[in-house]
């Protein structure tokens, strides 16, 4: 491919799948998620923003010229901040404040949920296991990003008032950095990639890295699923402990798994079940993380389904 | 040797069916067994079931719908508190007919489907019925019934598990079972017109593999067939162990195909479910361990596989305690050797199907 039809079929992936098409983000976009989404959409998108000075980290590690470095390292700069300024996370963890999260839940992780933590973790896996073209070529999601960041603040301004504009930092931060990021991945890019086999491995790259942000999205809606027992599924409570019955098994509930059940009431969405065991019990470090876990399993298994 | 909890109770209503699959696991002389249990016996059978343990009861049959009773079974296994899962050919059941079974405390629906499209599965079936079927899992996913689709696997479908996968997904199933035939019975009667090649298993075992990737919400069942697994199954998850399957006639078994071997079992209501279960002499033939002979009883592989199939040990080498002829290291392996070599073929090979058949001069 010449370099411009190169360039097209990489803007033509994030034409057509980038997460600025996700149900979640139109929605976001419409103005119509309650505050509770907005929260843990915030709340979520946290262990995103951790992942990127890693994920940054990796890919300096890869290249042997300086130049690059010397350019790329202004990326862990910018989330993390320097002397002379706030970075990225800390930005984000003002718009956590300003949607009203505690800072320290938020920043503890705790609260992450399991399919948003796949997610994230694929993506620093993705650059651990790829040389330095295709790294660089899975962040040229950055140039969609800009234009999706001018759009978010604009529609927070107009569909969420509650929020306080404070929090909104960030995507103004982004609004320049992320051109100019993406701009340089993009020559970059275009440059090192110009045998046919070399631009289709950066292809798949940007695909795969629209497919982590997608599934990362994906993650947050399963949290705001209502579970509840699935038709048809007896619960026993028998002397060995309590068994769920269902179409061709029975399933062994262990420890608090009872409890969790019971609490899957068709009302409650998956993030209020793990925080009403949070406030039951005495704070084991765990028990988000935990309680995701088991719904998940439950959900495999035909135990629990989301209502309609 | 006590008896262990069972879980599981299979209810064969009736081995009456509008199907004729070559490979019914049904009694080759199911004409001989009339359907002896009306509703209020089967709801007794129920209720001594659940108090033995068991949580969860299968429907089946034959086909559980030419019982006009059905109705009145469901409501009293759904009263003893059991998992109601009925397991159907899809046909004559119809939409109106499940939803009431679904108000009467129906909970989960297995429907059999021979291939994935009508003329190959008609065919097998031998009868139109493709049609009727999928209307039923339309009517199942309507009324939020979790739907489970089953297909038994020989020569003639095995190259379709893609297509079976698309048409599970497309029917909004939960769950795929490729189930590949059982050389029992009917089956065996219709080896050499059904047995795949190793190679044929080995693409669909293949073409499983994918799909599962591809579609992670579908769950696919697929176990390799024990005739090229060089192993054999955990037939019924032990013998007597776990799962206990009450004939229409209310024969109390612990497996389908257990009427066939020369063991006494006992009926149901003419004695308690409990005794059918604990004491009857077939039911302790062949429970646990002590029965097993070498190579299996020093098998470190008998806790997985339980020493396999007794009655494809009794139907190949006419002995029910010998080693399960499908595993390799069991001194009549050689007979799945040779019908392997003799039989597996690819579909358009072989003799014609025999079907199964209602044969009235048995029932003499």
């Amino acid at each position: 491919m010449t370099p411009e039809a190169f360039e097209a079929a990489l803007r033509g992936v994030l034409a057509e799948r980038y997460h600025d098409r996700h149900p979640f983000n139109v929605r976001m976009h419409e103005g119509v998620l309650a505050p509770e989404e907005i929260r843990s959409w915030v709340r979520n998108r946290y262990y995103y923003q951790t992942r990127i000075p890693i994920k940054d980290g990796i890919i300096l590690a890869k290249s042997e010229d300086p130049g690059f470095r010397r350019r790329w390292i202004r990326r862990i700069h910018d989330h993390d901040g320097d002397d002379a300024r706030e970075g990225g996370l800390e930005l984000w963890l003002r718009l956590a404040d300003a949607v009203g999260l505690e800072r320290a839940e938020v920043a503890s992780l705790r609260n992450v949920l399991p399919g948003v933590r796949r997610a994230c973790d694929a993506y620093v896996e993705f650059v651990s296991g790829h040389d330095l073209l295709e790294s660089v070529a899975s962040s040229l999601t950055e140039l969609a990003a800009g234009g999706l960041m001018a759009r978010r603040i604009a529609c927070f301004e107009r569909h969420y008032p509650w929020v306080k504009t404070d929090g909104l930092r960030y995507f103004e931060s982004r609004t320049e950095q992320a051109p100019r990021d993406a701009a340089e991945g993009l020559r970059f890019v275009l440059e090192r990639a110009t045998r046919e086999e070399d631009q289709a491995r950066c292809v798949r790259a940007l695909e795969r890295k629209c497919e982590i942000l997608w599934a990362l999205l994906d993650g947050v809606e399963w949290g705001g699923r209502r579970l509840v027992l699935a038709r048809g599924v007896k619960l026993h409570d028998e002397a060995e402990g309590p068994v769920a019955v269902l179409a061709e098994r029975a399933v062994r509930i262990h420890g608090a798994g009872r409890e969790i059940l019971a609490l899957c009431d068709g009302a409650r969405t998956a993030g209020a079940v793990a925080a009403a065991m949070r406030a039951r019990h005495e704070a084991p470090p765990d028990v988000e993380r935990e309680t995701y876990a088991f719904l998940e399993d439950m959900e495999r298994l035909g135990v629990l389904e989301g209502t309609p | 040797m006590s008896a262990p909890r069972p879980w599981n109770l299979i209810a064969e209503l009736t081995y009456r069916c509008p199907l004729r699959c070559p490979y019914c696991s049904n009694p080759t002389d199911l004409a001989a067994h009339r359907d002896a249990l009306d509703a209020d016996a089967w709801g007794r059978a129920f209720e001594e079931a659940r108090a033995l343990g068991v949580v969860h009861v299968g429907l089946t049959g034959g086909e559980p719908s030419a019982r006009r009773d059905l109705e009145a079974i469901v409501r009293a296994a759904a009263r003893a508190d059991l998992h109601v899962h009925l397991v159907t050919a899809g046909t004559p059941l119809d939409g109106e007919r499940l939803a009431a079974l679904a108000r009467a405390g129906l909970g989960s629906v297995q429907l059999s489907i021979q291939d994935a499209d009508p003329e190959a599965s008609d065919r097998i079936a031998g009868t139109e019925a493709f049609a009727r079927k999928l209307e039923l899992a339309r009517s199942a996913r309507e009324l939020g019934l979790p739907l489970t689709l089953n297909v038994v696997l020989h020569r003639h479908n095995v190259g379709n598990v893609s297509a079976l996968v698309a048409l599970a997904r497309r029917l909004g199933a939960r769950r795929l079972e490729l189930a590949n035939a059982q050389y029992h019975g009917f089956a065996l009667r219709n080896r050499a017109a059904l047995l795949p090649t190793a190679a044929q298993v080995r693409a669909a075992a293949h073409a499983a593999e994918a799909a599962r990737a591809e579609a992670p919400a579908l769950e696919i069942l697929f176990v390799l067939p024990d005739y090229f697994a060089g192993r054999p199954k955990p037939c019924m998850g032990g013998w007597a162990k776990s799962a206990l399957v009450v004939a229409p006639d209310g024969r109390v078994l612990p497996c389908h195909g257990a009427a066939a071997l020369p063991l006494e079992f006992w009926s149901f209501p003419a004695r308690a479910l409990r005794a059918c279960w604990e004491d009857a002499p077939g039911m302790n033939a062949y429970r646990g361990e002590s029965w097993m002979r070498a190579p299996c009883r020093t098998c470190p592989e008998r806790a997985l596989d339980f020493g396999g199939c007794r009655c494809q040990a009794f139907a190949l080498t006419g002995d029910a305690a010998a080693a399960d002829p499908a595993c390799a290291l069991s001194p009549h392996h050689a007979r799945i050797a040779e019908a392997r070599a003799r039989d597996a073929a690819e579909a358009g090979d072989g003799p014609g199907l025999a079907f199964r058949t209602w044969d009235e001069d048995a029932a003499r």
